[in-house]
């Protein structure tokens, strides 16, 4: 394994043994390892941890982790720890999917997921590419790149994802690159300590399939928002830097935090759950229930 | 005469709903059994629409054809119902909007009252003529204006005395307008019974469950489930409307594994998308109450209009094969309590319970006897909350009996990965570099063994997965499902009244089914299925686990529900007499 950058410690704590499936050198190493680390520093138990992944190469992120996880259907990740949220406050919910999960197919539950607020984070291991399937484009994928599905080259232009998280009311919103481990952690930490709905864009290169999109082209691109006085509590700003990339043609590529806003949760505003977490919810008495069924006599 | 049918008719938009919920509540006060169908379209406003209500002096279990008593609000009301009145029907209508010169006055009872009118002078409101003409038609089948006047005051009380008193006054109007008179008298037992419908029952039924967590799109005809949740969400529930059905069910599976029991539900449409899902909560083995409304389809089908066309489809359902319990609920009261039983089942045996509803069994509203809500018990199967520190937790161990031990999350030293890949007992996956290797294959098929297993344990363990036999030495035999079951029961005592001995086969747990005990109840016996779809797929499903083939069979397709006089009828037909 080659997650050599997490801490020796937590570690030990979080890791149940299972190998995951990536290719050695994989940007995905580099996320189990600033997970550990978020996890490990925010000292949250691993019975209290739900890491929920989707299907793709990120899909193995539960596996690695002692923590409680679910390893669930292509893009419907997020659906199914917004359940495990809204069940049991209490969890801290970790959505871990890569771009076909999450910016393609599962699109849609971002937008959606992001405009309730529900406190979750959400990782996506962005790579450009669609690896497991053997390379085919992806949402992320450069106007012009070929891969096997694009043999000419791709005719769509890139889906922005930070751009439409901030669209969509996502109440953090960070990127990070799987080369620089130890600032994704702090990205993921954030995310994790944020109240609310966070989104961390994490390139997280594809030695396999992306020979575009390699580790050397983001370390000559990317720059941190943090070392140019980015005014991260603006939305407008934020959503400026979001354009950046496209407007320099993939010349200036920020990480770090774009957007941090504080907005109820989710479970801040529903009925049920300012009652308490609904597990812990008793069940209903049977004069509750008599009770009910009057309505209809 | 035993039982009066009252049909309301006119556009969407004239309150027919309200008239014919305000009938149901008079008449299930004044002690007499009701049902009461609804017929509409995709339309929010004009169109045409009908709420028959059936009134009965005993157990009332079909809508029936034909109408007794027609209100009338418009014209097209007297156009597109005259072919249903009965003879001597009386027809309420408005004579400065609607004209009845195309019906023959002297075949009906003609009940002209300015009803606009009355309800201006009344109230100045106009939508109260809906009450003068209900004042009207309860004085036909001769309920005291005293029950009608209690109802208005519960249900128009919290608008204050001079709104209460204005209805009173409309409906009094009307009940006492010359020419109006006391035609039928019904004499029902007295009791002041419940009236629902059955997406009321199910919703019921899971809130006495302990469902907590109910995820829906909204689609015809089970939105109505996730009104009922968002109206009760002071109980203690979460209704939540999510982004489409995939969504829904995948939230329903998130809730569920984190302990909560959850349901969600939609309508074959939705259900279409639900359906990798489904396999999800298969493969994972987590619980999941499915609530399938069905609608005459295919596609966006008639979307208003009620059909059995689904139970294959939800049988087969997702790729690969796993464990999966389909329930039809055959009456209003079972749609209370094997909606509740379905909670158990999940749990018990890890697997996903779909409960087929129909836009019939949804929708329609009967009186019915209290539920037996001390007979809900709750039982969670096996959850285990102790876990041994330094040992990894075997949530998907190879048992006897094919159930594994569950934890939730949040408990420690019984954390795990539920992985929609195949696995190990441990929850790691054996697909990717162990795939092909001697031991994976090995592990695939113990697990695949042990998810079927639950089958036999089920079978085994649970006394419900046989029909009912009604009336065993019955020369002909009824068999239904779900909602078709109660029409075919009227039917049987129709055919009774003319000296015909027909019994009934029906099923509310369709999946899975005891073969042998099963083909036992059938065999012998002449079969003929009534089912609302055009291919017999009880039938099929029969076949395929007895060998038995029925050979006669009522089938309907055009969006209508079966009513008694309607099966009678054809019965005749196919069998002579």
């Amino acid at each position: 394994m080659a997650d050599a950058n997490a801490p020796t410690k937590p570690r030990q704590v979080l890791t149940s043994g299972v190998k995951p499936i990536w290719c050695p050198g994989c940007g995905d190493y580099g996320v189990q390892a600033g997970i550990n680390k978020a996890l490990a520093d925010l000292g949250i138990a691993r019975e209290n941890a739900v890491i929920v992944s989707g299907i793709g190469c990120s899909s193995s992120m539960p596996h690695p982790f002692s923590t409680y996880g679910v390893h669930s259907l292509h893009g419907r990740l997020l659906p199914v720890a917004a359940g495990i949220k809204l069940a049991n406050d209490d969890l801290t919910v970790i959505g871990a999917g890569g771009d076909g999960d999450g910016y393609g197919i599962g699109v849609g539950h971002l937008v959606h997921n992001a405009r309730r607020n529900v406190d979750i984070t959400y990782i996506v291991m962005n790579n450009e590419i669609y690896g497991l399937t053997t390379g085919q484009t992806s949402p992320t994928s450069l106007f012009g790149m070929k891969t096997k599905s694009t043999p000419f080259g791709s005719i769509e232009n890139p889906e922005n994802p930070i751009g439409v998280a901030l669209a969509s009311g996502a109440t953090y919103v960070a990127r990070a690159f799987s080369g620089d481990p130890m600032h994704m952690a702090e990205m993921i930490k954030g995310g994790i300590q944020h109240k609310g709905f966070s989104i961390i864009d994490v390139f997280s290169p594809c030695v396999t399939f992306n020979n575009i999109n390699t580790y050397d082209w983001f370390r000559q691109r990317v720059y941190k928002l943090e070392s140019v006085g980015h005014d991260a509590t603006s939305i407008s700003s934020a959503m400026e830097r979001s354009l950046e990339t496209e407007r320099t043609n993939w010349e200036k590529v920020p990480i770090g935090l774009f957007y941090k806003v504080e907005r109820p949760t989710y479970a801040a505003l529903d009925m049920t759950l300012q009652k308490g977490s609904l597990l812990k919810q008793p069940m209903p008495t049977k004069e509750k229930v008599t009770e009910i069924l009057k309505e209809y006599l | 005469m035993t039982d009066v049918s009252i049909r309301i008719a006119g556009a969407h938009g004239d309150g027919v709903e309200s008239s014919g919920a305000l009938v149901i509540k008079v008449a299930a006060k004044a002690g007499l059994q009701v049902l009461a169908y609804r017929g509409y379209g995709s339309i929010i406003r004009g169109g045409h629409s009908w709420y028959q209500v059936r009134l009965g002096e005993s157990k009332v279990k079909s809508y029936g054809e034909g109408i007794d008593i027609l209100i009338a609000l418009n014209q097209d009301s007297i156009t597109n119902q005259k072919s249903h009145l009965n003879d001597k029907a009386v027809v309420i209508y408005d004579p400065s909007k609607v004209k009845a010169d195309e019906l023959d006055a002297s075949k009906y009872r003609l009940i002209p009252i300015p009803l606009l009118d009355i309800a201006i002078k009344a109230s100045g409101d106009p939508i109260m003529r809906n009450t003068v003409a209900v004042g009207a038609a309860l004085k036909f089948v001769g309920i005291d204006i005293d029950v009608l006047s209690s109802v208005l005051k519960a249900q128009f009380g919290r608008k204050g005395d001079e709104i209460v008193n204005q209805n009173i006054k409309a409906a009094a109007e009307g009940y006492n307008y010359q020419g109006v008179q006391t035609l039928y008298t019904l004499r029902g037992d007295g009791k002041h019974r419940y009236a629902l419908d059955g997406n009321t029952a199910l919703s019921v039924g899971a809130y006495a469950a302990g469902c907590k967590f109910y995820s829906a799109y909204p689609m015809t005809p089970a939105s109505s489930i996730l009104h009922w949740f968002a109206s009760h969400e002071d109980k203690g529930v979460m209704p939540k409307q999510v982004e489409d059905e995939i969504a829904a069910i995948n939230m329903a599976i998130g809730a569920s594994i984190a302990g909560v029991r959850s349901m969600c539900g939609t309508s074959g449409g939705g259900f279409s998308l639900m359906v990798e899902g489904l396999g999800l909560a298969g493969m994972i083995e987590t619980p999941l109450v499915v609530v399938e409304s069905q609608r005459a389809g295919p596609s966006t089908g008639v979307p208003t209009k009620t059909e059995q066309g689904d139970i294959l489809f939800v049988m087969h359902a997702s790729q690969g094969e796993f464990p999966r319990i389909v329930v039809a609920p055959r009456t209003i009261d079972e749609c209370f309590s094997i909606t509740a039983n379905a909670f158990n089942l999940a749990d018990r045996y890890q697997v996903p319970v779909i409960i087929m509803m129909d836009l019939y069994q949804s929708e329609h509203v009967e009186t019915v006897e209290a539920f037996d809500v001390d007979g809900v018990k709750i039982d969670r199967g096996k959850v285990v909350t102790d876990g041994k520190d330094g040992e990894r937790f075997k949530r998907y161990l190879v048992t006897d009996d094919g159930v594994s031990p569950r934890s939730f999350p949040g408990t420690k030293n019984l954390e795990f990965v539920a992985g929609s890949d195949e696995h190990t007992e441990l929850g790691d996956l054996v697909t990717d570099m162990y795939a092909g290797l001697d031991w994976a294959i090995e592990v695939r098929k113990q697990m695949h063994d042990k998810r079927m297993r639950k089958i036999e344990t089920m079978l085994k363990n649970e006394s419900v997965f046989v029909p009912n036999v009604v009336n065993e030495n019955a020369e002909y035999f009824f068999v239904t499902f779900g909602s078709t079951t109660d029409s075919a029961a009227e039917a049987i005592e129709i055919l009774k009244s003319r000296g015909r001995n027909f019994g009934l086969i029906s099923f509310s747990y369709l999946m899975p089914l005891d073969k042998e005990k099963t083909r036992k109840m059938l065999e012998g016996k002449k079969l003929i299925n009534v089912e609302g779809n055009y291919t017999g797929q009880l039938a099929q499903i029969i076949r395929m686990n007895t060998g038995i083939e029925i050979k006669q069979g009522i089938l309907k397709y055009d969006g209508e529900a079966f009513t008694g006089s309607e099966i009678a009828r054809k019965a005749l037909e196919l069998v002579g007499g």
